[in-house]
């Protein structure tokens, strides 16, 4: 096991996000999520892993479903699951009114990953799921207080799964050529001063 | 007392003037040392175990009022040719760890084991910062020989170089391992801005001082001179920063947005001054004589910052010649700063705001306070807020980008992405380059016109939630364009991707907000400064009284 900070923690999965074909921005709340689940869960890496090997299988929702969990009406799957961080977005960027809470959402892929995005907010995941639960249904529910930033604490990950974020990572990654390692950073001398 | 507006954004945030950006009573180096004069902090050598070479490891601790930290120094051989300013490097003269606390043999070989490799090296929460530094090898070789033959170094070829070791690296904040910035933020002698970093770096200096010292005392024991007191409080550490180091303030408008409104809060404090007593003045020219002295000896190979510096010494001139007549004025800092912007150029201006800001501690050192940011609140974003609203925030916020035309390839020449090779950011030419398909997201002008331009597309009343939903590319520019509309000074007012960009305007500004001096551009992307030259040695701290 190798021992990340959260800062690695962070930065190593909005790379991999962004690898895995999320927008920048999307990526972003990623990394701040996978640091929540880090600070409690030593498995955090695996459940990155599975987030970045099936971002392209989830669905986003689609507008009118959107609309149906704002009015508070019975909501309907689609054929594949729901992407958790869209879903996330969603909800934290426009959160449903009180009216529209406890809020069934049916067939949420990874779901903890709903969970851990919304734990920012007053929402959360009625009961909190399994790290790698594939998908679920789920309640929203709102909470009194919104969850203070865990420190000292650090993200345990294996070198296996390691390896396979920093694969995700590195497709963010542009070469060096011979023009770059030269002009890039300048400098590119031996310091004799 | 009638208020004095702020400097605009559009006046403080363009590169140009960031480019010119001076040292002052805020920057981090110089809050850290009033700290700890104020509480009194003590060091200590623990451990300096160094052969007649100067080899070995070291042990510096701090104790203040509540914790104790260790600088844990090793100096190691190095070949001439493997002696590198730039991050690729892979071996240093010297290798770095801030301990929290005091650290056991144990401890001390585990660092040894691996500070010396810095980024290839694994690290723990017990430190807080990792660094290297290189000699600056014809001056440290030359002090170290003048020192052993009992005389003392030349005081103009010293201070013209204005250090002895030169850091190419300080890294915070978990890199490689190390304590998160989370778990040190709440520690009051930590909590502002990179004072860890600072108290590290200014940790090495006396290191450096001492290895000095200490190689012409084995050369010659009974026989050498330590360096002279003067001398060593007029030296410095050097640092050589590159681009890494550029992204820092557009990545982070938050905590941007709090430095420069603090600084601009404190110039038009005292501009707001109705007078200027004795004491102010004599600490206004001693300030300023003080400059005119470190100007002439700010040399730089940089032909434009040669000129500038050259500017600056006459404008320091014309200030000195004019400075009891407009200090004679009602509310006097006002007319002084208002003669500086008619007639000074933008280094001069700068410089002086520092000076401006100089006598006046008690007015302003509550500020320094106010410079940090809990990022996590600007995280979110307001989706309930319509597309057009958001439109017309960009179209005010980002009014100065609107005459770049990003179809000219000149305003769109380059792009920032981060190298495989050595995982640092890096600036491509986009039609000379590969790799701008995989562009990091710092086009903020361009991406900003470029929402603006999808957002005219949306029904004026539908919701930035419904937008993002189905256009989540701009996420990112959205929530920089809303922190952007509420923190005016978050963002940098030009283009950062056209070909006339220089990377070292951004650095300069970051790197004066920590206190940096003599900068020295090296080329458009990484210069050399020096911090705490001059300045109290943290051994003379405790003993001292209260710096200013």
């Amino acid at each position: 096991m190798i021992d990340l900070s959260l800062n690695e923690v962070e930065t190593l999965s909005t790379k991999a996000a962004r690898g895995a074909g999320f927008s920048w921005g999307l990526a972003e709340d990623i990394g701040r999520a996978a640091r929540r689940i880090a600070v409690e869960d030593e498995a955090w890496g695996v459940a990155m892993l599975s987030l970045a090997e099936n971002a392209q299988s989830f669905a986003a929702p689609d507008p009118a479903r959107a609309a149906r969990w704002r009015c508070g009406e019975a909501d309907k799957p689609a054929e594949r699951p729901l992407c958790p961080i869209r879903t996330a977005a969603l909800l934290l960027d426009d959160p449903p009114s009180a009216s529209a809470i406890p809020l069934a959402i049916l067939d949420v892929g990874l779901p903890v990953w709903l969970d851990a995005m919304l734990r920012r907010s007053n929402m959360r995941v009625a009961e909190r799921p399994e790290l790698l639960t594939p998908r679920a249904d789920v309640v929203i529910e709102n909470r009194a207080e919104v969850a203070q930033p865990v420190t000292g604490r650090r993200g345990a990950i294996e070198e296996r799964t390691l390896a396979a974020l920093n694969s995700f990572a590195a497709r963010t990654y542009v070469p060096e050529s011979e023009r770059s390692r030269v002009r890039g950073a300048g400098g590119g001398r031996v310091d004799d001063e | 007392m009638t208020a004095i507006a702020l400097r605009p954004p559009e006046i403080v945030m363009r590169l140009q003037r960031l480019g010119a950006a001076h040292p002052t009573r805020l920057s981090f180096l110089r809050q850290l040392i009033r700290r700890a004069a104020r509480e009194k902090w003590r060091v200590r050598k623990h451990l300096f175990d160094l052969d007649d070479n100067g080899f070995g490891r070291a042990v510096y601790a701090v104790e203040t009022p509540a914790r104790t930290y260790s600088l844990v120094a090793f100096s190691t051989p190095l070949d001439d040719e493997k002696r590198s300013d730039r991050v690729i490097a892979q071996a240093w003269d010297t290798s770095y760890a801030l301990y929290d606390g005091l650290p056991d043999s144990a401890e001390i070989a585990r660092l040894e084991a691996n500070a010396p490799l810095q980024e290839a090296g694994r690290y723990t929460s017990r430190e807080l910062v990792l660094a290297r530094a290189n000699k600056s090898v014809r001056l440290f070789e030359e002090v170290a020989a003048t020192l052993a033959q009992g005389r003392q170094p030349d005081e103009e070829q010293l201070l013209g170089v204005g250090y002895l070791l030169r850091t190419t690296a300080v890294y915070g904040n978990g890199k490689f391992g190390i304590a998160d910035r989370d778990e040190i933020a709440s520690r009051p002698e930590l909590a502002g801005s990179f004072q860890a970093e600072m108290l590290t770096v200014w940790l090495i200096r006396s290191f450096t001082l001492d290895l000095v010292d200490h190689i012409a005392h084995r050369r010659n024991p009974a026989g050498a001179a330590r360096l002279a007191p003067d001398l060593r409080r007029a030296l410095g550490v050097g640092n050589a920063t590159g681009l890494g180091m550029a992204p820092f303030l557009v990545r982070h408008p938050l905590l941007t947005h709090s430095w420069f409104l603090a600084r601009e809060t404190a110039l038009a404090r005292v501009r707001a001054e109705p007078h200027a007593g004795k004491v102010e003045r004599n600490a206004f020219s001693k300030s300023l004589a003080d400059l005119r002295r470190r100007v002439a000896r700010w040399h730089s190979d940089d032909s434009r910052q040669a000129a500038a510096t050259r500017s600056l010494a006459d404008d320091l001139d014309t200030l000195a010649e004019n400075l009891d007549r407009l200090l004679a004025k009602p509310r006097p800092w006002d007319p002084l700063y208002r003669f500086a912007e008619h007639h000074f150029s933008l280094e001069g201006q700068e410089a002086c705001v520092s000076l401006i800001l100089e006598p006046h501690g008690t007015l302003v050192d509550d500020l320094g306070d106010t410079m940090k940011a809990d990022e996590t609140h600007g995280h979110a974003i307001d989706g309930s807020m319509s597309c057009a609203s958001l439109r017309q925030a960009l179209l005010d916020s980002y009014s100065w980008a609107e005459s770049v035309d990003f179809a000219d390839p000149a305003a769109n020449a380059r792009f920032w992405y981060v190298s495989a090779e050595k995982l640092e950011p890096r600036l491509g030419e986009r039609f000379e380059e590969d790799g701008a398909e995989l562009e990091q997201p710092l086009a903020t002008a361009r991406d900003a016109l470029g929402l603006a331009a999808a957002l005219s597309e949306e029904p004026a009343s539908s919701r930035v939630a419904d937008f993002l939903l189905r256009r989540p590319e701009w996420r990112h520019a959205v929530r920089r364009a809303q922190i952007v509309a509420k923190f005016p000074y978050a963002e940098i007012h030009d283009n950062l991707i056209g070909a006339e960009l220089r990377p070292v305007d951004i650095l300069r500004a970051k790197l004066a907000f920590f206190g940096a001096r003599s900068f020295d551009p090296r080329s458009d992307r990484w210069l050399r400064i020096a911090l705490f030259s001059g300045e109290p040695l943290i051994e003379d701290v405790g003993t001292a009284g209260e710096a200013a």
